[in-house]
C-alpha cells in the first residue's frame, strides 16, 4: 500500500465520495437561504427587533436562532469527520464543513451588517479587518476544497500549503472565531483582534526560541524564571536612571549569557537539558525573589513603555511578534544553521557523522533562545505600568504547550516556529474567547487543558495517517 | 559488578571487600550517600536544632507528600517517561475530599476513598492516552496538568473547605508509636516500591523498557500492560498525598500542590535516576528526598531565606548529576 501510494499519487483516480461533504455543504447552505430569518427581515426575522433591543442596550448581540446554526454544522462536521476518518479523506472533509460553517456565518454578518446600515448604524467599523480576513480564508477553505491535489514533483501548490500543522491552526484559529464571534460579535471585532494579540506576543516571540530548543532535541523549563528575572533587570535599569535604550538592550545580552552557562553545562558538562533547565528554574526564580525582595518595580519613564507604541496603528508587540518570527522562519529554514539544529534534533548520530558539532548547535540553541527570551521580556515588561517580582505563572508550560501544539516534535528534529508562533495565537484566543462567551473563570483552565488535548491528539491522528 | 568482583577475588578476600567498598561508594547512590552524610555534618555542626529527633520527625511529615509522589516517578522515569500532571492530581484529590464532604454531603471516609480512586482513575488516563494512542507522556502529562488543576478550580470555584472532624487530622498531624502517621505510610510505600522494582519481573520489565522498548516489546515483556500500570500506580499516590495534604494543612484549596511535580522530579533525578530511563534505583530516589527536604530545612534553621534556598537546591541539582557524571566517565576511562 505504501510502495502503490509513494510510486503513484491515488490522487490523481477520482472518486466522486470525496465530494459528498462539498455537495452536502453546498446543500446545507442552499436550505439556509430559504430559512426565515435570513433573507427576509421583513417577514418576521430576528435579527431586527433582537437588533434594535440591544441597540438601546449598546449590545451587538446576534438573534440567539442563529445560535442553533451551529450545533447542526459542528455535528455534522464531527460525524463526517469520524466517517472520513475510515476514508482517508479527513482534510477534505474537515475543509468542506469549515467552509460551510464560515459561509454561512459570514452570510449571517453580511445581512446583519446590512441592518444596521438601513437602521443608520454607527460602529459598523469595528467589524472591518475580521469581516474581510474571514471572507478570504473561506474563499482559501472552498478553494481547498475543490481544487486538485498536487502531484508529487510540484510541491510548492496551494493544497500542500494548506494541509500542513501551519494551516491546520488556522483552520482552528478560524472556526473558533466565527463560533465564538456568532455569539458574542465583539469578540471578532478589529480592536479585540488586535488586544488578544497585542497581550500575548511575548507569548509568542518567547515560544520562537523554544521551538528552536526542541527542534535541536532539548528542552528549556527555565524560560519563565528567566523571563521573569530579564523583566525586572530591564525595568530596574531604567528607574536607576539609565537611558531606556540600555534597559532595552539589557535583556537581549543578559539573556544570552545566561542560555550560554545553560548550553555551556548542557554541552560540555553533559548534564541533560532538562535537568540543568529545572535547575536554572529554581536558581533563576530565587535570585529574581532575593534580588526583588518581592517589590515590583514601577514609576518607569513613559518612553520605557515600549509595547505601548503603535507605529502605524499597530502596537509594537505585533510588529515583533510578526517580524521575528518571519525571519526565523526564514533563517531557519535555508541557513545552515538553521539546518544544523534539525539535523542535530532528527538524528545526532548522523548529524555528527556529517560534521555537525552537536556542541556548538547546543551552544547556539540555548543563546538564540535566551535572546528571543529577552525580547520577549522586554515586551512583557513594558506592556504594563508595573513589572511584577515573579516570573509569570506557568509560563514555561504556555510556551512549550505552543510549540508542542504549533507542531514541533518533543523528539526533535521538526516542526517550524511559525507553527509555534500561531499556535501560541491559538492558545491564547482560546483562552480570550472563553470570557467573551462566559465560561465561568474557575473552568476555563480545566477547558484550555481539554482544547490542548484535543489539539494534540488530532495532531497525532493526523501524522499518523500521514505516516501511513 | 560487585557479584562479579566477589566471585572471581574470592581467594583474596581483603583486596575483595576493598574493591566492593570502592565500587559501592563509587557508585551513584554511594556518592549521593556520601553527599548527604557531609550535608548532614555540616548542618548538625552549624546549629544545634538541627540534629534533634523533633526537628527530623517534622521535617518527615513535610516531605511525605512529595516522596509518595517521586517513588511512582522513579518507576515512570526509569521506562523513559515523565509524568508532570502529579502535582494536579494531588490538588484535584485534595479539592474532592472537601467537595464530597461538605459540599455533597458524603461521610468523610467515603469522600476520602473516592478522592483516591479520582486520582487513580487520573493516573489511568494518562496512562491510557499514552499507551493506546502513543501521546509522548510529557505532552500527555502536560496537557492534564493544566486539565486536572483545571478541574480542581472548577468544583472548588476558589472556595475552601475546613472544620473536618478531629479523627481526620490524624492522617497528616498524629503520630503513631512516636512516629508521624505519614512517615509510616512512605515507610511502607517505599519498602514496597523498592522490592518491586528490584526483586520482582515487574521490576526488571521497567528497566527493560527504559532502555529498550522495542526489545522489550520483542522479548514478549507485557509493555503497555506496565506502562499503563505505573502511570495508574502514580496517579494513587499523588492522590494519597492529596488525601494528606488535606489531612496536615486542614483546609482545601485548589491550588494545592502545584509545583511540586518538580520537587518530586528533582528528587529522582538528583536520586541518580537517568532521565533518559533504563537506570536508577528507590534508595538513590529516598536520599535525594531527603537531602533536598535536609537542605531546605538547614538552611532556614541557619536563618537562610526560603528563596535562597531554592537557589541552593537548583545548583546541587546540577551540580550533584555534574560530579556524578565526571566519577562515572573517570571510572570509565580507568
Amino acid at each position: 500500500m505504501t510502495a502503490i501510494t509513494t510510486a503513484q499519487p491515488t490522487s490523481t483516480r477520482f472518486k466522486p465520495l470525496t465530494l459528498l461533504p462539498l455537495v452536502l455543504a453546498i446543500l446545507v447552505f442552499v436550505v439556509f437561504q430559504f430559512m426565515p430569518f435570513v433573507n427576509q427581515p421583513e417577514r418576521g426575522s430576528t435579527t431586527l427587533p433582537v437588533l434594535t433591543e440591544n441597540r438601546a442596550n449598546n449590545e451587538l448581540e446576534l438573534p440567539t436562532s442563529g445560535l442553533i446554526l451551529i450545533p447542526i454544522a459542528a455535528g455534522t462536521l464531527f460525524l463526517l469527520g469520524l466517517w472520513n476518518l475510515a476514508n482517508e479523506q479527513i482534510m477534505r472533509a474537515t475543509s468542506s464543513m469549515t467552509a460551510l460553517v464560515g459561509i454561512i456565518v459570514l452570510e449571517y454578518y453580511v445581512i446583519f451588517v446590512m441592518d444596521y446600515i438601513n437602521k443608520g448604524a454607527t460602529h459598523l467599523g469595528s467589524m472591518g479587518i475580521a469581516f474581510w480576513a474571514l471572507l478570504l480564508l473561506a474563499i482559501i477553505m472552498i478553494a481547498q476544497t475543490v481544487l486538485p491535489r498536487p502531484r508529487v514533483e510540484r510541491e510548492f501548490q496551494l493544497r500542500s500549503l494548506l494541509s500542513n500543522q501551519e494551516s491546520a491552526i488556522v483552520i482552528a484559529l478560524v472556526v473558533l472565531l466565527l463560533t465564538v464571534g456568532i455569539s458574542n460579535p465583539r469578540f471578532v471585532s478589529t480592536n479585540n483582534i488586535l488586544d488578544v494579540l497585542q497581550g500575548n506576543a511575548y507569548i509568542a516571540v518567547a515560544a520562537i526560541g523554544m521551538s528552536m530548543v526542541i527542534i535541536s532535541g532539548n528542552i528549556d523549563i527555565s524560560v519563565g524564571s528567566l523571563l521573569g528575572l530579564l523583566a525586572i533587570v530591564s525595568g530596574r535599569l531604567v528607574t536607576s536612571g539609565a537611558p531606556v535604550w540600555v534597559a532595552w538592550m539589557a535583556p537581549l545580552i543578559v539573556g544570552p549569557a545566561i542560555g550560554a552557562v545553560i548550553g555551556f553545562v548542557i554541552a560540555y558538562l553533559r548534564v541533560p537539558a532538562i535537568v540543568v533547565t529545572l535547575g536554572m528554574f529554581s536558581i533563576l526564580k530565587g535570585i529574581l525573589i532575593i534580588w526583588t525582595n518581592g517589590e515590583r518595580v514601577t514609576d518607569m519613564p513613559t518612553e520605557f513603555f515600549l509595547a505601548q507604541m503603535r507605529p502605524l496603528g499597530i502596537s509594537m508587540p505585533i510588529w515583533f511578534m510578526i517580524v521575528l518570527t518571519i525571519l526565523a522562519a526564514i533563517w531557519m529554514r535555508y541557513s545552515p544553521v538553521g539546518r544544523s539544529f534539525y539535523a542535530v534534533g532528527g538524528n545526532a548520530d548522523a548529524a555528527r557523522l556529517s560534521g555537525i558539532s552537536q556542541r556548538r548547535v547546543i551552544m547556539q540553541v540555548f543563546m538564540l533562545n535566551g535572546f528571543f527570551v529577552g525580547i520577549a521580556s522586554v515586551l512583557y515588561a513594558t506592556q504594563l505600568t508595573i513589572i511584577q517580582a515573579t516570573p509569570p505563572p506557568s509560563l514555561e508550560l504556555f510556551v512549550i504547550t505552543s510549540a508542542v501544539v504549533g507542531g514541533v516534535s518533543i523528539l526533535g528534529g521538526k516542526g517550524t516556529v511559525i507553527g509555534a508562533m500561531l499556535a501560541a495565537i491559538l492558545l491564547n484566543t482560546i483562552r480570550s474567547g472563553m470570557i467573551f462567551i462566559n465560561v465561568s473563570p474557575f473552568w476555563i483552565q480545566a477547558v484550555q487543558g481539554i482544547l490542548i488535548l484535543i489539539t494534540v491528539l488530532i495532531d497525532l491522528l493526523r501524522r499518523r495517517r500521514q505516516a501511513v | 559488578m560487585a557479584v562479579a568482583n566477589e566471585v572471581t577475588q574470592q581467594p583474596i578476600p581483603q583486596r575483595s571487600l576493598r574493591i566492593w567498598v570502592q565500587d559501592k561508594a563509587l557508585s551513584q547512590v554511594g556518592i549521593l550517600f556520601i553527599i548527604l552524610i557531609v550535608t548532614l555534618a555540616v548542618l548538625a555542626s552549624s546549629n544545634d536544632n538541627f540534629l534533634t529527633s523533633q526537628n527530623l520527625f517534622n521535617q518527615g511529615r513535610l516531605l511525605a507528600e512529595v516522596g509518595l509522589m517521586a517513588l511512582p516517578m522513579t518507576f515512570i522515569i526509569i521506562t523513559g517517561g515523565i509524568d508532570l500532571s502529579v502535582g494536579s492530581i494531588l490538588g484535584l484529590s485534595a479539592i474532592l475530599v472537601g467537595y464530597l464532604w461538605d459540599t455533597v454531603g458524603l461521610p468523610l471516609e467515603i469522600a476520602v476513598v473516592l478522592a483516591v480512586l479520582v486520582g487513580c482513575l487520573a493516573g489511568f488516563l494518562n496512562g491510557l492516552f499514552i499507551v493506546r494512542v502513543n501521546v509522548p507522556p510529557l505532552i500527555m502529562t502536560l496537557a492534564t496538568l493544566a486539565f486536572y488543576r483545571g478541574l480542581a478550580q472548577g468544583i472548588s470555584e476558589a472556595r475552601s473547605v475546613t472544620g473536618y472532624p478531629e479523627w481526620f487530622f490524624g492522617l497528616g498531624q498524629g503520630n503513631i508509636l512516636g512516629v508521624p502517621t505519614q512517615l509510616w505510610i512512605l515507610f511502607i510505600a517505599i519498602i514496597i516500591s523498592a522490592v518491586l522494582l528490584a526483586r520482582t519481573t515487574l521490576g526488571r520489565t521497567l528497566y527493560a523498557i527504559g532502555n529498550n522498548k522495542v526489545g522489550a516489546r520483542f522479548s514478549g515483556l507485557p509493555v503497555e500492560r506496565v506502562t499503563l500500570l505505573i502511570y495508574t500506580f502514580s496517579g494513587l499516590m499523588a492522590g494519597i498525598s492529596g488525601v494528606i495534604f488535606v489531612s496536615r494543612f486542614t483546609t482545601t484549596r485548589s491550588d494545592m500542590g502545584s509545583g511540586l511535580e518538580l520537587d518530586a522530579i528533582a528528587a529522582v533525578v538528583l536520586g541518580g535516576t537517568s532521565i533518559f530511563g533504563g537506570k536508577g534505583s528507590i534508595i538513590g530516589t529516598v536520599i535525594g528526598l531527603v537531602m533536598i527536604q535536609l537542605l531546605k530545612n538547614g538552611l532556614a534553621i541557619n536563618g537562610i531565606t526560603s528563596d535562597a534556598t531554592i537557589v541552593v537546591i537548583g545548583s546541587i541539582l546540577i551540580f550533584a548529576i555534574l560530579v556524578n557524571n565526571l566519577i562515572q566517565r573517570l571510572r570509565k576511562t580507568e
